[in-house]
């Protein structure tokens, strides 16, 4: 269960990403986060990630709260959050195999993670997740070597492979075309159901949002504008959300958190 | 727009010739060597006779296989001195890189400035006095200032490398050695084994030369072989030398190639 409870998180000029939100998440939801650019999404991801501290207000993940616990514990907390970002953040040299046995670093003793540089220790383990992505005989190649599609099927691999409890997707799809965003949508919601688990993914992708995930959370200015089943959203809802916020203007607004707007994802990182 | 054209030749050109004219022919005068010439018209005659002693190596077994142990030594000193540098650069490029807070970083450069500062054949004089004559002392000068060297370069790197791929893995709850393995290193280790190879080179020609204060190796027999005027071995120590540069020049080359454009 993810709890927030009156909670906010300001920028140093007093600003506000987000504004006294109260809101908790029930185990096995699959919640889409949409709204304009600058509403919010990125840094709410990034609080109940627990990489974020709110500036008020209280965060709890399974009656939990992130920032009471000492280094080594929230450490293991982390390890159990699964993230996915709009750039894969895996570098441009290292072998998919590689890439992918990282998701589990949070749960590997530091002897594990050494030996596997020299040799890879669980190469049935991470063909088991690159084959359903269709990347199987792509295991030894470098990430270097990969379209940008590819490259984010492999971000995906890495997330399965860590097999989270909590799945946190940053604008997962919005640097893939139409199929491939829907593929990728697919996949973690598909993993999600299954594994029973938590995914939260923040898209530009209404359409998305609407056909895949179960409930959906309009974000506005750092303030939910509505909260609903995803059957239940009105084409009203989606109009209100994104009314005079033109996606050029709100490109225009500095968003400390997304590290550009643009898709970069020729290079892997 | 008309180009403006010069109502006069520029005399830039004539003064600076003339310039340096002026200062060859002051140094000329400086130093008498015209006169060290008309003086030298025999002593041309006995430079051309040492030169001549150096035309036939020694190439008798025992002593070539003296040169093949001298050779090993030296390639043995220049090889072990990269890798403590490589291993030393590593350790002190981590803080140098602000890793672990401000007054690492401070203290860590001022190492790294010392290290450096101070060239191989200042520290081999230093370190034949502090461990003895011998190989161990030449090792040992080399790693110190090619640890400044690397030191220096492994943190520009570090500053250079994108954030993003650690501090990832750090989100999902790996430790920081670990995340620093998979995520930074990856981008930093192609610049890091080329800088260690190219030093490699240089150390190699470097651990020859340390001989000469006493730190082993070729550097030494040849050293020797000139202050007994031995000319005949000495030329034999030269084309060795020549030949060890040349290889591992090759060798490095060519793993630079493979390592780190492939």
């Amino acid at each position: 269960m993810i709890t927030l409870a009156a909670l906010s998180v300001a920028y140093a000029d007093g600003r506000r990403a987000l504004d006294d939100l109260d809101l908790s998440i029930a185990p096995g939801e699959r919640v889409a986060l949409i709204g304009p650019s600058g509403a919010g999404k990125t840094t709410l991801l990034r609080v109940i990630g627990a990489s974020l501290r709110p500036t008020a207000g209280q965060l709890q993940l399974d009656g939990v709260d992130p920032w009471a616990l000492g280094s080594g514990p929230l450490q293991a907390l982390r390890a159990r959050i699964g993230k996915m970002h709009q750039a894969p953040p895996i570098p441009p040299r290292q072998r998919v195999i590689t890439a992918v046995l990282a998701g589990r670093l949070g749960q590997w003793p530091l002897w594990r993670a050494v030996a596997s540089l020299v040799y890879p220790l669980d190469i049935a383990g991470t063909r088991a997740v690159l084959e359903p992505l269709g990347l199987a005989e792509r295991l030894f190649d470098r990430c270097d070597q990969l379209s940008g599609g590819q490259l984010q099927r492999v971000a995906l691999a890495r997330l399965f492979y860590q097999k989270p409890e909590i799945v946190l997707a940053d604008e997962p799809v919005s640097a893939l075309d139409p199929a491939l965003a829907r593929s990728v949508a697919v996949a973690l919601n598909e993993d999600a159901k299954r594994r029973d688990v938590t995914l939260i993914a923040s898209l530009h992708a209404v359409d998305l949002a609407l056909s895949e995930f179960s409930r959906v959370i309009g974000l506005r200015e750092g303030r939910i504008v509505f909260d609903r089943p995803a059957a239940q959203v009105l084409t009203a809802d989606i109009d209100a959300l994104y009314a005079g916020a033109s996606h050029a203007a709100a490109h225009d607004t500095p968003d400390q958190h997304v590290p550009s707007a643009k898709p970069r994802l020729t290079r892997c990182a | 727009m008309q180009p403006v054209t010069p109502r006069v030749m520029p005399r830039r050109g004539l003064m600076l010739t003339a310039l340096v004219l002026a200062a060859v022919a002051a140094s000329v005068w400086r130093l008498d060597l015209i006169a060290a010439f008309a003086e030298g018209q025999d002593s041309l005659g006995e430079l051309l006779g040492f030169l001549q002693r150096f035309a036939a190596p020694d190439t008798s077994p025992a002593f070539l296989a003296k040169v093949g142990q001298g050779a090993i030594e030296t390639l043995a000193i220049s090889l072990i001195g990269t890798l403590l540098a490589v291993i030393g650069g590593v350790a002190l490029a981590l803080p140098a890189s602000g890793r672990l807070g401000r007054l690492g970083q401070l203290a860590s450069r001022f190492i790294l400035n010392l290290l450096r500062s101070v060239p191989e054949l200042v520290w081999a004089t230093l370190t034949v006095l502090a461990a003895g004559l011998g190989p161990f002392a030449g090792t040992l000068a080399l790693a110190l200032h090619t640890t400044g060297v690397l030191g220096r370069l492994y943190a520009e790197a570090l500053e250079n490398a994108p954030p993003a791929p650690e501090a990832a893995l750090r989100g999902a709850g790996s430790g920081a050695a670990a995340a620093f393995l998979y995520g930074t290193l990856p981008a930093v280790a192609p610049q890091w084994v080329a800088y260690g190879l190219y030093r490699w080179e240089m150390n190699i020609r470097m651990a020859a030369i340390l001989g000469f204060v006493g730190a082993g190796g070729l550097g030494a027999q040849l050293y020797y072989a000139l202050s007994l005027f031995h000319e005949a071995q000495a030329a034999t120590l030269i084309v060795a030398m020549l030949v060890l540069s040349l290889a591992v020049d090759a060798l490095s080359g060519w793993l630079r190639r493979r390592l780190v454009v492939a």
